[in-house]
């Protein structure tokens, strides 16, 4: 690898590692898992870099996140297949709200436990649109879904937040 | 517009996704359509509550040094000098191994917050360490170049003894900060794992050996005649046990 990839990678990548590492948290739902996916990403990117295009550098870098991901889950699953007492789903549980602040972050909570029951596809594009603010162009990219599918997904995934959240809303 | 048609266009209204042309169309429809109007101020307050209540989560610094490690490795191993290139194999085995253990991140640690969070900054000094240049200002594998190079630098005159012949070479030492504390850093080696010996001046009272394990790595932690000690290392915890007590027994 040359200097002018190290340099390049540390131009492209680098600055964008922390909407790697959050779109990585999303989708795995677990930090060691997501630290491994990222590191995995980086190397993948440092391979690619010569052939990196001018472009968004952000959303070339969140398809590969996205692929390792993928990779790490399906690992993951066929593991669990074999081993089903270790499937357990980690999810924050709802802290009982007594003042005003540990309802903001029971609300908080309810969120975070709304997206992460969210299945995968729906959870990807959601993240992609209200975390990194990318537009549906750049959510096509990441995914490699078409853009229709995206925009059904997106509103597949916000009729289902709206229903898990509707009774906070109601009581707020 | 018709409703049917208009609510196929409210998620894309919403995320400024329309071109001027549609989004007058739709405008003009929710102004006489209560519930198309309504609908498209429930996805404003979805989109509102998950863009201020979703969390980002910052990179952890243990992940982006082992990412700059990765970049750095290839750069050395052009290089052939040969103590150099020792220390620069010793570091590389360093990084794989914590590359490949999938869990070094910032953990917390389940006792008492003001040691977990030292034992934290031990532990990130350490992997720092295992980055190639990292590892030591002075690379010797004689006591008597590394202990006087302590001299100046740091408010106290670190134990440097030589442990050859009980399978610890020597590599080196260098100068290190850890949570505010200037640390004398001494390297040792026992295979291809490596040992770090942090020690510095502190008035707290004597305290003997005690470890601490995270994800693979092991702390030795020990006080002795106003110094501050930890030992850390991803050698097996029995050979880092028998290397604090041959180096505590040592002069």
């Amino acid at each position: 690898m040359s200097q002018r990839e190290v340099a390049r990678f540390e131009q492209i990548v680098l600055p964008h590692l922390d909407d790697a590492y959050t779109f990585a948290r999303y989708l795995l739902r677990d930090e060691h898992d997501a630290q491994d996916a990222v590191q995995e990403a980086a190397l993948r990117a440092l391979r690619h870099v010569g052939g990196y295009r001018d472009g968004d550098a952000r959303a070339w870098l969140l398809a590969i996140v996205r692929n390792c991901c993928l990779t790490l889950q399906h690992k993951r699953r066929d593991h669990e297949a074999r081993h089903p007492d270790d499937a357990i789903e980690m999810l924050p549980s709802r802290a009982p709200a007594t003042d005003a602040r540990a309802i903001r972050s029971s609300d908080r909570a309810l969120l975070e436990r709304a997206v992460a029951a969210l299945p995968t596809e729906f959870r990807e594009v959601i993240v992609l649109r209200e975390v990194h603010d990318l537009s549906y162009k750049e959510i096509s990219r990441v995914t490699g879904a078409p853009l229709g599918t995206v925009m059904s997904r997106l509103a597949r995934a916000r009729e289902r937040l709206a229903i898990a959240l509707r009774p906070t809303q109601e009581a707020g | 517009m018709s409703c049917t048609e208009c609510l196929e266009l409210l998620g894309p209204y919403v995320d400024g996704e329309l071109t001027d042309a549609r989004r007058a169309e739709v405008a003009a429809h929710l102004g006489g359509c209560a519930d198309c109007a309504g609908r498209v101020e429930m996805l404003t307050g979805l989109t509102q509550s998950l863009r201020e209540g979703l969390v980002r989560y910052p990179a952890p610094d243990l992940l982006e040094a082992r990412i700059r490690a990765s970049l750095e490795e290839p750069r050395q191993s052009s290089r052939t000098t040969t103590r150099a290139s020792t220390i620069a194999r010793f570091a590389v085995a360093g990084v794989l191994i914590a590359v490949a253990s999938s869990a070094v991140t910032a953990v917390a640690i389940r006792h008492g917050a003001r040691d977990s969070a030292l034992e934290q900054a031990v532990l990130s000094s350490h992997i720092r360490s295992l980055m190639p240049g990292h590892l030591t200002d002075v690379a010797s594998n004689n006591q008597h170049n590394v202990k006087p190079w302590f001299n100046g630098r740091v408010d106290l005159s670190p134990t440097v003894p030589l442990l050859d012949s009980l399978g610890f070479p020597l590599i080196g030492g260098r100068l290190d900060y850890v949570a505010s504390h200037s640390a004398a850093v001494v390297v040792y080696a026992r295979r291809q794992h490596l040992i770090n010996v942090y020690s510095w001046p502190t008035s707290r009272s004597d305290a003997p050996p005690s470890t601490v394990s995270e994800h693979g790595y092991h702390l030795v932690h020990w006080r002795a005649s106003g110094v501050e000690l930890w030992a850390v290392s991803d050698l097996g915890l029995p050979e880092l046990d028998a290397f604090v007590a041959t180096f505590r027994g040592a002069r």
